[in-house]
């Protein structure tokens, strides 16, 4: 169970938003990617540390969350660093799902819980079930379940613990 | 049940006789690539895997191309790290500075893709790679590692759409003109996500494997997994010479299934453009004629390729670019700019007043060589258009295609080649 202030995108969220152009070439670190995490999204985190600093434990936003088709992965790193637990949208960009999956980081699909949530809600997410719930506004919202195998990385601790697993004990990957 | 083109490659890559859409999967890969700014990330994360070799010498592809050459020390030092690591790893194909060009044309053009395969790297317009008949798709740092060190990768088996093109091509008109139009009409921001697209029909047979590049190397900005063209009689003259491993003639099957299926008539499609800020902000070039811009921009993974420089120098030859707009023009790789050299369309282009720079992203990635200051328009034949993207947050960019690029440079506002002067 997971619990925590939320933060509602009141726009599309973009990838290289989230990490603009001058950290793409940064080191991949989850402390130093997360000082200017969100830093285009909106002109309030465009200052060190500001998005980290609310403390928000969820992201909410609506379609194609992380979306613009960027593949760098200090998106991922940058949200963990700055205390994102799990991120809930109605639909994420493929490259930026993947990257999340492969660090164990939730990219939960949920229809309608942009509309159901305002930023400092107070949120508690359920992995096995799925259930989001509002406790500020006490509701609650059925999520998609994370399929087997993205479950079994998140358990892993990531792909790279899974894989290293994997070549430890001479398992084949299939 | 028949199968798609993608879902065949998934399942012959994953040693299966059939995949369903959604289906998770492990495949084996044929080439990983990485390239200057990430790949010492991918090596590190590789060794931390505890290996010590890559799968294969020959199948990790390692390209410089965002960096180079370096125009400052932050990146020389970058670059000094990422051969020191490439030679560590004893790597055959280094695609470095005096023999680079953007990793996308470099895998298509050495023959690092084969039809039938799957073929990853760390850049988001790896999806270039289905020009070639093989599934090219874009992953992370922690996927390459994985792949290094087993040669595999995971996917979800997409849901295909098709894309069904006829008609007969207009003059100056391009593949990149079919490619905005298509964001256009589906809008780039997710629309297709997670899904397989498909381009077939005559206009496609038709189509030159440089055309094919650009309409597969966009699809990523629809938030598609990958763009796909069957290989034909085209692939094999492209391919021949570039590669000796054996591959077939692989494609959908007539009852395979696909999530949508778009028909699109391209006789009346004109050059088009997308407005600064989004991609799928599109109009024909009529509505915008007469609009005043001051630099010029043609090079990129979507559209430095040869058969674009030829356009260009066909249209500027015996002219010369108005005196308010700075073109400047990048080769995709430096085979690309030896062959334009030798075929004289550097020296038209030269002639004409145009610049001509070392193969790299270049402005595309807003880094270095003629990024983009406070006020400036820029009229660019890349793939994005998003405020920000080529340097200043202060800068407009429209994008639109080479030959567009090229009429309009001559007149010093953008221009309709179709009724330009050649």
């Amino acid at each position: 169970m997971i619990k925590g202030k939320c933060w509602v995108a009141d726009d599309y969220v973009m990838a290289y938003d989230i990490i603009i152009q001058e950290y793409w070439t940064s080191a991949i670190d989850p402390e130093e990617n997360s000082k200017w995490v969100m830093a285009g999204v909106k002109e309030e985190f465009n200052k060190e540390n500001a998005f980290k600093d609310k403390g928000y434990t969820f992201i909410v936003a609506a379609h194609n969350f992380a979306g613009g088709g960027k593949s760098i992965e200090h998106v991922i790193t940058g949200l963990r660093g700055a205390g994102i637990e799990a991120v809930f949208a109605t639909s994420f960009a493929r490259l930026q799902f993947r990257n999340a999956t492969n660090y164990g980081l939730p990219f939960v699909t949920c229809d309608d819980i942009d509309k159901g949530c305002e930023t400092g809600d107070e949120l508690e997410y359920n992995p096995e079930s799925g259930i989001i719930k509002n406790i500020t506004k006490g509701t609650s919202f059925q999520s998609v379940p994370a399929a087997p195998f993205v479950a079994e990385i998140s358990e892993a601790g990531g792909l790279m613990n899974y894989v290293r697993e994997k070549i430890a004990k001479g398992e084949p990957i299939e | 049940m028949g199968m798609t083109i993608t879902e065949k490659i998934m399942a012959r890559n994953s040693g299966r006789d059939h995949v369903v859409p959604g289906q998770l999967v492990w495949t084996d890969v044929h080439t990983v690539m990485t390239m200057d700014y990430l790949g010492k990330t991918c090596f590190d994360k590789f060794r931390s895997l505890g290996k010590t070799e890559v799968f294969d010498k020959d199948k990790v592809i390692c390209v410089s191309d965002h960096l180079v050459p370096p125009p400052n020390q932050k990146f020389a030092t970058m670059l000094n790290e990422w051969r020191e690591v490439v030679k560590q790893h004893d790597i055959t194909n280094f695609y470095d500075l005096g023999r680079q060009g953007i990793a996308h044309q470099i895998m298509v053009e050495q023959g690092h893709v084969l039809p039938g395969t799957i073929s990853i790297g760390t850049d988001s317009h790896a999806n270039t790679y289905g020009a070639a008949g093989a599934v090219g798709n874009a992953i992370g740092v922690t996927d390459a590692a994985v792949a290094m060190a087993t040669g595999k990768a995971w996917f979800r088996v997409p849901k295909s759409v098709k894309f069904n093109i006829t008609g007969k091509w207009q003059p100056w008109v391009m593949a990149k003109d079919l490619s905005l139009h298509i964001m256009g009409m589906m809008h780039w921001n997710g629309h297709l996500l997670y899904k397989a697209l498909e381009f077939t029909g005559p206009a496609i047979e038709s189509l030159s494997m440089a055309g094919r590049m650009t309409l597969c190397n966009m699809t990523v900005d629809l938030g598609a997994k990958n763009g796909i063209v069957a290989p034909d009689k085209i692939t094999e003259r492209y391919l021949k010479g570039r590669t000796s491993d054996a591959w077939d003639m692989i494609s959908s099957d007539d009852d395979a299934e696909y999530d949508q299926v778009y028909n699109i008539d391209i006789s009346d499609l004109g050059p088009t453009i997308a407005l600064p800020g989004k991609l799928d902000d599109t109009v024909p070039v009529e509505k915008l004629i007469g609009t005043k811009f001051n630099k010029a921009f043609v090079g990129t993974c979507t559209n430095g390729r040869l058969e674009d420089f030829a356009a260009m120098a066909k249209i500027m030859k015996g002219k010369q670019v108005h005196r308010d707009v700075n073109m400047i023009l990048v080769p995709a790789s430096q085979t690309v700019y030896l062959e334009a050299l030798r075929a004289g369309h550097i020296e038209t282009l030269i002639e004409a007043g145009a610049a001509v720079d070392t193969p790299s992203c270049a402005a595309c990635a807003g880094i270095h060589t003629g990024v983009a200051g406070d006020g400036d328009v820029v009229l660019s034949a890349g793939n994005r258009n998003m405020t920000g993207r080529m340097g200043s947050k202060n800068a407009e960019i429209y994008l639109t295609s080479p030959s567009v690029v090229a009429a309009s440079s001559i007149k010093g506002e953008i221009t309709d080649p179709r009724t330009f002067d050649v």
